[in-house]
């Protein structure tokens, strides 16, 4: 079954990663290399955040990278401001393809 | 936007006709042209435009992921109301959503709500009060965010 997202960003240090990560994708390396913690507990973090779908690992020739999956975090974050934007977006694209519309019925009216 | 409100509500006064706002919001054919942002094109799968009848909405990714709209309109009175039970994934499922109509001469006064059912809206917000002092995090992955839409 799949992590629930809250319980994977429930943890203060699964937090920081996920911030690193929002900057770029990091080797599992890079990402363990930033905290005082030992690897194997990096990467059991790591192995939570990616049961969660929080990030997919990118397997690139030896290295393997860490990459956030955003639209899983969507939900956790002001999903609702989101979710208002988005639809502000999507009428806004409505009332101009309606004017478009319109436009197109004077033209064809004269 | 009051963050205690369960109710997204938008109102818009379009500079056009009932008949045309209504055919542009309810049309198939319509709907592909704006129902995605710029650069991304929505494949109607489903839309019966009656009671009951189902709609669905996919819209590809530039990144190969794709986002789904699909539900169940409940209610449709011609030129005034349009009711709808939706999901929205991945992002936001068990919605309902409201589309009001009503004409002032050439113009439309619209009024559109989406509804978050009240219990999964209060285990959201308890969630998010894990989410306090994340505010940098949160820019950056609303600059991310904003890139996959509009990439």
């Amino acid at each position: 079954m799949r992590r629930d997202v809250y319980q994977a960003i429930a943890d203060p240090v699964r937090r920081d990663i996920i911030d690193l990560l929002s900057k770029k994708p990091l080797t599992v390396n890079a990402v363990a290399v930033k905290f005082a913690i030992s690897r194997p507990a990096i990467s059991k973090h790591l192995k939570i955040l990616h049961e969660s779908g929080l990030i997919e690992f990118d397997q690139r020739g030896r290295e393997r990278y860490c990459q956030i999956q955003t639209q899983h975090l969507i939900p956790a974050f002001l999903w609702l401001e989101q979710h208002k934007k988005q639809w502000e977006e999507r009428i806004d694209s409505f009332e101009s393809y309606l004017n478009q519309l319109k436009s197109q019925q004077n033209e064809q009216q004269r | 936007m009051n963050s205690n409100d369960k109710t997204v509500t938008i109102q818009r006064t379009f500079d056009a006709p009932i008949a045309l706002v209504w055919s542009a919001w309810t049309q198939p054919e319509h709907i592909a042209n704006w129902w995605s942002p710029k650069g991304i094109t929505t494949q109607i799968v489903a839309h019966d435009f009656k009671v009951g009848g189902h709609w669905k909405f996919v819209m590809p990714m530039p990144n190969g992921q794709e986002f789904t709209a699909e539900g169940v309109y409940t209610e449709i009175v011609e030129h005034e109301k349009i009711v709808s039970k939706a999901d929205f994934k991945p992002m936001t499922e068990g919605v309902e959503i409201h589309a009001l109509f009503q004409a002032e001469g050439a113009q439309t006064h619209f009024t559109f709500q989406v509804m978050h059912p009240t219990v999964e809206y209060r285990i959201q917000q308890e969630k998010m009060g894990i989410l306090n002092g994340w505010g940098s995090v949160f820019d950056r992955l609303d600059n991310l965010l904003q890139e996959g839409v509009s990439s």
